[in-house]
């Protein structure tokens, strides 16, 4: 489904992925951590279509499609799905019209016609009682006044409006108390579907044992330098990164 | 009620201030249609004595007004028949109507209305006409002009504690060339009385000149008036609006300006608060786009106490447009207990299109509440990714961000209709597709 080869990215002059290869198969569920400044959140920001960083070398096949060629608009109607670490305000717009506007949009690309008024409300109702997102937030404006812990579920529950076929899921569980945090996990694994894809990074193990991984990596300097099941993870979590900087790099 | 000009101890035109070269534009200005038109003599007179704006003169210093210096006919077209076009501007709107097209008033195209305790006509067919008067004169020049220019316009008398039962629109339309259109509107509100008044103003491609409009409006104690301003003028036309609005005692006036189009817009909007417990609203939004200009100056003088303001003007700036603010609040020694409030938001599409905001609050009592704020920023890249990020296209995420951006101003037209036209209008001047999309519609 999504194939990464050998991708390069840099911020202005400093080049922060190098080489970076990953392929995730239908349904599988893959979660990258490493240490702060490896390159994490500038992976899920290159595949979402974030302008402010230069793709210097490599490809991003996605579903057949030459995922850099796409702007981030197409490929969120192609099936791309960013959750946000930092979820964004946006005053004086309603969360319930900018769904609408996203549901459109998708439908738009699959040439179908706008939702209509009445399907669409029963469809948030259905998709915010899997995140219970109460209705006093979905009419409110995005993201505005909500606490860390609504605006992740709000997130999935954007992700479960726009049913991706490949979701990448950055930091979800920074700021989560450990009740938000099974909220947010339950929503993700609700999605879970032998043709839907998931890409978890993650500081911490604490979410992966909720949203349980079938593959863990690990991004030190822009590459994957090590590869495994979730076990990983929980090696991970106990010896912290410094034993894969000494043994696996050098 | 009437007043006396009297000095303002904060008039910053108090010294004449006079460029030659221009002054002498606006002589020749001034003979040139005193040869075609009749001309107020006692206005004319203190008109030569006033400087012409220009731009070293504070109030006129982002505001170019050499565009004004051409030359100007007696305009052909004289009905909205002959125009060619809506009497109505407003689909769906179910109001009385006063239509002046090129400045003269349709009486074919109008639906005055017909109401107890209220008396509406054309100045022109008034016992007493037009007369000079009302204290913007006595300091701005064009405002002179227009005093002394002026043969038409509306004269409305809202007995007390009438309420109209419709809305009044007031419909400017220019068409053609060279239109040098004089307006004066009269408007008298008796205590308690409430009406919805709407101008709207329109021209057509080939319209050029000048639409100088003056509007005059006294609103008893206890009196309610909205103001919807509406300005869509295609052309060239070179638009100037005066208000001067005194407001007696526990008196409500909301003033809601909207700039659609215009190549080059003035507005110039004077509260005066005389009476205690006055409120005092006044918002607006401009969208300008290529070379057009718009500039809104306003005046809340704060003379009595217990008054309220609030103030909120947001603005748009595309492609290579201008756009200027200025934000008089004055709170005089007496006006104790006022509450103002002063909030100015200006987003730049792109590096070529400029704002001039200025905020100027002069506080002379001390126990008082006033508070501003002006921005000037960009469209908000963190919002607009976002949005993308869910798939919105580019275009329709800058609409959305554009409603959000002015959605109170428009919230806050009295009359929906009016709203609805509005965004209709932005929707095909911008390009916007999924304008006003809100559920409630689906």
């Amino acid at each position: 489904m999504v194939n990464i080869k050998e991708l390069q990215a840099s911020i202005g002059e400093t080049p922060i992925l190098k080489g970076l290869n990953l392929e995730i198969k239908p349904g599988e569920v893959h979660a990258i951590m490493g240490p702060n400044g490896s390159g994490k959140s500038t992976l899920a920001s290159v595949l979402a279509g974030r302008e402010d960083y230069d793709v210097t070398g490599g490809s991003v096949d996605f579903d057949g499609h030459d995922l850099m060629e796409m702007d981030a608009t197409e490929r969120a109607r192609s099936g791309l799905f960013l959750a946000f670490q930092y979820p964004v305000e946006i005053p004086g717009v309603s969360n319930i019209n900018f769904m609408r506007a996203a549901v459109n949009g998708k439908r738009e690309h699959e040439g179908l016609e706008p939702i209509k008024g009445k399907d669409f409300l029963k469809l948030v109702k259905e998709k915010a009682s899997l995140v219970e997102l109460d209705g006093r937030l979905r009419n409110r404006s995005v993201n505005e006044g909500f606490s860390g812990g609504e605006k992740k579920r709000n997130e999935i529950f954007q992700m479960a409006m726009l049913e991706p076929r490949f979701a990448v899921l950055d930091e979800t569980d920074s700021g989560l108390d450990i009740d938000a945090l099974r909220i947010v996990a339950n929503g993700v694994n609700a999605m879970r579907s032998p043709d839907r894809s998931f890409l978890v990074i993650t500081h911490y193990q604490r979410l992966l044992d909720y949203i349980v991984p079938d593959f863990v990596h690990v991004l030190v300097n822009g590459k994957i330098v090590l590869s495994g099941d979730k076990d990983l993870a929980l090696k991970l979590e106990e010896k912290g990164y410094d034993w894969i900087k000494e043994d696996v790099i050098a | 009620m009437s007043h006396t000009a009297e000095p303002i101890v904060m008039d910053l035109q108090r010294k004449p201030n006079v460029h030659a070269a221009t002054q002498a534009k606006g002589e020749a200005l001034v003979s040139a249609l005193a040869a075609q038109r009749v001309a107020s003599d006692s206005v004319a007179k203190h008109l030569t004595a006033l400087p012409v704006p220009h731009r070293r003169v504070e109030r006129w210093k982002h505001t170019p007004v050499s565009g004004f210096w051409t030359d100007y006919s007696e305009p052909v077209v004289q009905t909205i028949e002959a125009a060619g076009c809506e009497a109505c501007p407003v689909p769906g709107l179910h109001a009385y109507r006063i239509v002046f097209v090129n400045g003269k008033f349709d009486a074919e195209a109008s639906d005055l209305p017909v109401h107890g305790g209220v008396r509406c006509e054309p100045l022109s067919m008034t016992a007493s006409g037009v007369k000079a008067g009302g204290n913007l004169e006595s300091s701005d020049w064009f405002a002179a002009l227009n005093g002394t220019f002026a043969v038409e316009g509306m004269k409305l008398h809202v007995q007390r504690g009438v309420v109209l039962d419709r809305p009044l629109l007031v419909h400017h339309h220019t068409h053609g060339p060279n239109s040098a259109n004089f307006l004066r509107h009269e408007i008298e509100v008796e205590a308690n009385a409430q009406v919805q008044l709407i101008q709207w103003s329109t021209a057509n491609e080939s319209a050029s000149g000048m639409v100088n409009l003056l509007t005059n409006m006294d609103v008893a104690s206890g009196a309610i008036v909205a103001l919807d301003k509406v300005q869509d003028e295609a052309g060239a036309v070179h638009h100037l609006a005066f208000e001067q609005i005194n407001q007696a005692q526990s008196s409500q006036v909301r003033v809601h300006t909207g700039t659609i189009q215009g190549k080059w817009v003035r507005n110039d909007l004077n509260f005066r608060l005389d009476g205690q417990g006055c409120d005092a609203v006044l918002n607006g939004f401009f969208l300008p786009k290529d070379k057009e200009f718009v500039d809104n100056h306003t005046t809340v003088d704060h003379r009595a106490a217990h008054c309220t303001s609030s103030e909120q003007y947001q603005g748009i700036l595309y492609g290579s447009s201008s756009g200027v603010f200025n934000g008089k609040v004055f709170v005089r020694p007496d006006a104790q207990q006022t509450n103002a409030y002063q909030q100015n938001g200006n987003i730049l599409v792109t590096d070529k299109a400029t704002i001039n905001a200025k905020p100027e609050l002069e506080i002379y009592a001390d126990d008082v509440k006033c508070s501003h704020g002006c921005t000037i920023g960009q469209f908000d890249e963190e919002a607009l990714f976002y949005a993308r990020s869910r798939g919105i296209g580019e275009t329709e995420a800058k609409a959305m961000l554009v409603h959000a951006f002015i959605g109170d101003v428009l919230d806050g037209f009295a009359v929906q209709e009016v709203r609805m036209e509005v965004e209709h209008r932005l929707a095909t001047k911008h390009g916007w597709e999924t304008w006003n999309d809100t559920l409630e519609n689906a």
